[in-house]
């Protein structure tokens, strides 16, 4: 179970953005860009959270603090009723993250990267074998597992990335854009392995564009925009309040009403 | 922190290009140059030495003597052209034109000018800026042979026996008697030379590491994942500095180890017997003391090309930013070939510039173990700061997410 309660964050603009871009984003002000400015969600045990938004609604920024790669301003982030702001270093035990743009390290073997992964977590000897062994089997990796990493296809890369963001056994995934830029069979090994973690019971969070994969995948969405989330609530309430069977049509809807307001 | 540097470690040994230009470089190429240039530099000046040089005398009949001496040397062949050369402007645009290598002008008869009590002065005309200044050396010797005939013939003549003449001619004869020995002789030249070698080394061997393992991850995507570890920030950056230090550290390790056996090598081909003795005076100690020496500043130049290279965005941000620093680095090495500059209780303080004077000191045999450990502290002090910042700065969303 993760909760998230008035998420804010904001950066601090360069003089010279500041002097050049006056009042042309909302969201700009007082020499601060203010990226997230409320974002509350919540996902319990094997449910799927969908985050949905336009590119820049602060999405990344959000899923970053999660990840506590980001310290959030204001707000509470608590994973099983653990305050992960206050105690990162529980966060980051608990939160497996993978994200589109996530590399390997091109000189380590695909076994290599997720062993190194697993150390870091504290895993050693034979539990750390076992656990790798077993990650490798589940996601189909043997034949590749002493290739390196650079001369993986995308595919593989992408499979060796699954393993090391769950090696360790979190209590709760988080996915930033995780098939943005992959083909099909990627794609796919992705979505099955978002499903595998669902019957697991793990929550997942995962940001997208595709709204094919939020009615394949999501119990629940968030639709985050201009660093707001404006809404948080079931698949069929989304539809409703969208006024539209079409996942796309409820979505644009939904943020012309929430200009609109 | 310990799997940090292993991985780092491991990484690195399997980047070729890093491990050509830390190991390889030092251990091949600059040896292969200081060869190529020694064998070059001694076959043009051997060449030039054995040439023949066309000379032309103008007034030969001025001292016959000369014209003779300078006709029967070895070096010298008498211009057989069909010009006739006048004046010293006429020999220079001959020099210049290549009709001849040199020129004598002759313009007086030294039996004649002696007895009237007056100096003949007579012109070399020659390229000075080809390396051929020795021919100017094997005509002037020519001359002073004669000039000294001619004087010890005047003196004769004026009643002073030829044994007082020496006494005459330099009432006082001043002679040095050196205390520093030929090891802090020769120290002070070589002393000098080698930190402006290790030195640069060191930063070369930490900078292309460094470069990997700051900016590299960002632009790889694996900085995210690795900030997620339950691994403190402060172990990451230690062991990406382990990693880094080491680096630099074997880089200078191999120039020094390749350079000793290159010497010997180079010692046992040519006779460089001053060298030799200057080197067997210096000991297993001296060369463990100018290695304690290159720790902290290796531990110096690591923690400050992390720091840059963590703050850079990506690969070519970072290389830009060690462009300069390369060249900065020489800056204190320059300052400590200053010639009033020694080591003292203020230059100890002064970072690089002190290990530079140490190590001269070292080699000259000269040291003072109190100025060293005073170096070995401040560098260590300045090397924790540094890695402190490196730290902070890893920790900071403003610098991690540019």
């Amino acid at each position: 179970m993760i909760e998230v309660k008035a998420l804010q964050k904001r950066f601090k603009l360069t003089k010279e953005h500041q002097q050049k871009g006056k009042s042309k984003d909302v969201r700009e002000h007082d020499g601060y860009f203010h990226s997230v400015k409320n974002v509350s969600f919540s996902c319990a045990q094997g449910e799927v959270l969908g985050l949905l938004g336009p590119s820049g609604a602060g999405k990344t920024t959000t899923l970053r603090m999660l990840s506590t790669a980001l310290k959030p301003d204001s707000g509470q982030i608590t994973i099983n009723g653990q305050d992960i702001i206050k105690k990162p270093l529980i966060g980051r035990r608990s939160i497996g993250f993978l994200s589109g743009s996530t590399g390997l390290y091109g000189r380590l073997s695909a076994r290599e990267n997720v062993e190194y992964f697993a150390k870091l977590h504290g895993l050693k000897g034979r539990e750390l074998k076992s656990r790798c062994d077993a990650l490798f089997e589940k996601l189909d990796m043997t034949e590749f597992l002493d290739k390196r990493a650079e001369h993986l296809s995308t595919g593989m890369k992408q499979k060796t990335n699954i393993a090391r963001a769950v090696v360790h056994q979190p209590d709760v995934v988080v996915l930033d854009e995780p098939t943005t830029g992959l083909d099909i069979m990627t794609t796919q090994t992705v979505i099955n392995f978002i499903r595998e973690l669902k019957s697991n019971g793990t929550p997942v969070i995962f940001s997208t564009h595709h709204l094919d994969e939020v009615a394949l995948l999501c119990d629940r969405i968030c639709v985050i925009d201009k660093g707001v989330s404006c809404f948080d609530d079931s698949v069929a309430q989304f539809k409703a309040q969208g006024k539209s069977d079409e996942l796309n049509q409820a979505f644009m809807n939904l943020l012309q009403g929430a200009a609109h307001v | 922190m310990f799997e940090v540097f292993k991985k780092e470690l491991l990484e690195l040994v399997r980047d070729r290009k890093t491990l050509f230009f830390v190991l390889a470089l030092p251990m091949l190429i600059f040896p292969v140059i200081m060869g190529l240039v020694a064998f070059l530099g001694s076959q043009a000046a051997l060449k030039a030495e054995q040439k023949v040089h066309t000379y032309y005398i103008v007034n030969e009949q001025n001292s016959e003597q000369f014209a003779e001496r300078v006709f029967y040397h070895k070096s010298f062949k008498k211009y057989d052209g069909k010009h006739q050369f006048l004046s010293i402007e006429d020999l220079k645009q001959a020099v210049q034109s290549g009709a001849i290598d040199v020129g004598i002008y002759l313009e007086a008869d030294p039996t004649q000018t002696i007895e009237q009590g007056e100096q003949a002065s007579w012109q070399v005309v020659f390229n000075d800026a080809q390396s051929i200044n020795f021919i100017y050396d094997r005509l002037k010797s020519i001359a002073n042979e004669l000039s000294d005939s001619l004087r010890e013939q005047a003196l004769v003549a004026l009643g002073v026996d030829k044994s007082k003449q020496a006494a005459m001619l330099q009432p006082i004869l001043v002679s040095k008697v050196d205390t520093a020995d030929k090891r802090e002789n020769i120290g002070e030249k070589l002393g000098a030379f080698i930190p402006y070698l290790l030195i640069p080394l060191v930063l070369m061997g930490a900078s292309y590491p460094a470069i990997d393992l700051g900016a590299g991850e960002k632009e790889r995507g694996t900085l995210e994942t690795l900030l997620l570890t339950p691994v403190t920030r402060t172990q990451l950056v230690l062991g990406k500095f382990l990693t880094v230090l080491l680096s630099s550290l074997a880089c200078a390790t191999v120039t020094v180890l390749s350079m000793a056996i290159w010497v010997s090598v180079a010692i046992s081909f040519v006779e460089l017997d001053t060298i030799k003795s200057a080197f067997s005076s210096v000991t297993g100690v001296d060369f463990m003391l100018i290695f304690a020496l290159l720790v902290p500043i290796a531990a110096i130049f690591s923690s400050l090309v992390l720091a840059i290279s963590i703050y850079a965005r990506t690969f070519k941000e970072a290389q830009n930013y060690m462009a300069p620093l390369s060249m900065g680095v020489f800056l204190p090495i320059v300052i400590s070939l200053m010639p009033n500059m020694v080591l003292n209780a203020k230059t100890a303080l002064i970072p690089v510039t002190n290990v530079a004077l140490a190590i001269k000191e070292i080699v000259k045999g000269t040291v003072d173990y109190g100025l060293l450990s005073m170096i070995v502290l401040t560098s260590i002090g300045l090397a924790a700061l540094l890695l402190a910042f490196c730290v902070r700065w890893f920790s900071k969303e403003t610098v991690l997410f540019r």
